[in-house]
C-alpha cells in the first residue's frame, strides 16, 4: 500500500517506521529542521519531502495522486483537516486518516472535512490510563471498536467465587462472552456447562463496564 | 447585521472597525489577547479572546445568528476550516477568507470559498503601477487576475483593426470612444488616432498589448 504521511513528529515518524517494516510504500513529509535532522536518522532519505504539509506542490512531488492512504499527523488540527479534505476531494485519496491534536477540536474531525478516521490520542491515552488504575490483574490483550470493546485475559486465584460454577451459571455481564480458557498449556473451547478452575486464564470479550463486572465476579471473595 | 471577524490582526482590525461605523453588530474573536489593541479605539463591538476552531468559542461570537464572517488569521488552513464549518454547519449566508500566503490559494480553491488575496493583489497593483502607467488599470476584478484598462490609440495604429491590435490571447475589447461617443467595438472596427480603448485584460495580455502599442506598424 502506498501510504503518505504528513508531519513527521513523533506519531507519524512511528508510523512510517512501522509502514516500513511491513514494506509499506511511504512517502513523509514535515517542514521544521530540528524535526527532519532527527528524521533523516530514522529513515531513507529518498522517502522524506521537506516543507510544508498542506503545500499542494509539494503534495504532488510526494505523490498525494496516487496515495491510498492519507495520514495527517501534524500537531495542527486545522492543517490535518485541510489535509483530508483536500486528499479527498482534489485527489482522490480513497482513504484518510487524521491525528486530533487538541481534543476540543474533535467535533471537527469528521465527513465535514473527509475525515473517514479521526484519532484522538488524548483520548486514547486517558482511558488507558484509567484502565491500568483499576484494580486486578486484568490484561488487555487486544482493543476492538476503537477501545469500545476489548479482548482481555484474566487469571483465576485461589478462592474466587467463580470456582466450579458452570459458565451457564455464571452471571456474565450483558456485554460479554468468555472466549476461551488456557488451562495446564492447553486451550480449552468453553461450552454453557465447562466449570472454571483455579488457575484458569479466561479470555473474554467485553465492553468497558462489561470488563468491571467480570473482574468483580472472577476476583477472590474478600 | 451580525458580523463576525476571526482574526485581529490589521486587517481585521480595520474591517471591524469599518463594519462597525456602517452600525454593523460585530464580534471579533482572537487567540491573544494583545491583538484586540488593532482596534480603532473608536471600535464598539464585542473581543472574544479564544481559538476560533473550539465550536464554544464560536457560538460565543453568535455564529448562530451572524449573517457574515470574515476569516482573516495568517493561517491559510486556519482560515479554511473556519470558513467551511461556518458555511457547512452554521449555514452563515456570507463567507470571506482571507489568502495569506500565495501559494496556498488553491486551498480556498477546493474548498471553493470566496477568497480575498490581499498579498497578491497589492504586489500585483505595485507592480502595475511600476511599469509606464499606459494602459492604466481603471477596474480590477476577483482579485486582479483581469483588470479593466483604458488606453488611448496611438498614431501608429491608424487605420489597423482592432483584431490586430489586441492579438488573439489574454485581451477583450470593453468599448471604444471615439469623439464623445462610446460604443461596442468589434474586431474588425478600423481604429483612429486619439480613439480611447477600454480592454479587459489578465496580466500577460496587458504585457502583450503594451509591447504591441509602442512597436512601430508598417502599412
Amino acid at each position: 500500500m502506498f501510504v503518505l504521511i504528513a508531519g513527521g513528529g513523533r506519531t507519524g515518524a512511528q508510523l512510517a517506521v512501522l509502514l516500513t517494516a511491513q514494506n509499506h510504500e511511504v512517502h513523509l513529509i514535515e517542514h521544521r529542521r530540528d524535526i527532519l535532522a532527527r528524521l533523516h536518522r530514522e529513515l531513507p532519505t529518498e522517502i522524506i519531502y521537506e516543507g510544508h504539509p498542506t503545500d499542494p506542490q509539494l503534495l504532488e512531488q510526494a505523490g498525494i495522486q496516487r496515495a491510498e492512504v492519507m495520514a495527517a499527523c501534524t500537531s495542527n488540527d486545522a492543517d490535518n483537516l485541510v489535509l483530508c479534505f483536500l486528499a479527498r476531494t482534489r485527489y482522490n485519496v480513497p482513504r484518510t486518516i487524521a491525528r486530533i491534536y487538541n481534543p476540543r477540536n474533535a467535533w471537527l474531525f469528521d465527513q465535514k472535512f473527509h475525515v473517514d478516521a479521526a484519532i484522538n490520542q488524548s483520548d486514547i491515552l486517558a482511558s488507558l490510563i484509567e484502565e491500568e488504575m483499576s484494580p486486578g490483574a486484568m490484561m488487555t490483550l487486544l482493543k476492538l471498536r476503537r477501545g469500545e470493546y476489548s479482548l482481555v485475559e484474566e487469571k483465576i486465584p485461589p478462592g474466587a467465587r467463580a470456582i466450579g460454577i458452570a459458565i451457564k451459571d455464571l452471571a456474565l455481564p450483558q456485554q460479554c462472552v468468555i472466549a476461551a480458557i488456557l488451562r495446564d498449556g492447553q486451550i480449552v473451547l468453553p461450552r454453557g456447562l465447562t466449570e472454571l478452575e483455579e488457575g484458569d486464564e479466561v479470555l473474554a470479550i467485553t465492553d468497558r463496564p462489561g470488563a468491571v463486572e467480570l473482574a468483580k465476579l472472577l476476583a477472590p471473595p474478600d | 447585521m451580525n458580523m463576525i471577524i476571526v482574526g485581529c490582526g490589521r486587517i481585521g482590525g480595520e474591517l471591524a472597525y469599518r463594519l462597525y461605523l456602517q452600525g454593523h453588530q460585530v464580534a471579533v474573536i482572537d487567540q491573544v489577547d494583545d491583538a484586540f489593541n488593532n482596534l480603532h479605539p473608536e471600535f464598539r463591538g464585542r473581543t472574544i479572546e479564544g481559538d476560533a476552531l473550539n465550536r464554544d468559542v464560536l457560538q460565543r461570537a453568535g455564529i448562530e445568528q451572524a449573517g457574515g464572517l470574515a476569516a482573516v488569521t495568517n493561517s491559510d488552513s486556519i482560515n479554511a476550516v473556519i470558513a467551511h464549518v461556518a458555511r457547512t454547519v452554521f449555514h452563515v449566508p456570507n463567507v470571506i477568507v482571507r489568502n495569506y500566503e500565495a501559494r496556498w490559494r488553491l486551498i480556498h480553491e477546493v474548498f471553493d470559498l470566496q477568497t480575498v488575496s490581499s498579498t497578491v493583489w497589492g504586489a500585483q497593483r505595485m507592480e502595475e503601477l511600476l511599469y509606464s502607467a499606459d494602459p492604466r488599470p481603471v477596474f480590477s476584478a476577483g482579485n486582479g487576475e483581469v483588470d479593466v484598462y483604458e488606453t488611448v490609440v496611438p498614431r501608429t495604429w491608424q487605420g489597423h483593426t482592432l483584431a490586430d491590435l489586441l492579438g488573439v490571447n489574454h485581451c477583450l475589447p470593453v468599448a471604444l470612444t471615439r469623439a464623445g461617443r462610446a460604443l461596442l467595438p468589434a474586431p474588425e472596427t478600423r481604429l483612429e488616432t486619439g480613439d480611447i480603448l477600454h480592454i479587459s485584460a489578465t496580466f500577460e495580455g496587458i504585457e502583450a498589448l503594451r509591447q504591441r502599442l509602442t512597436q512601430t506598424q508598417e502599412k
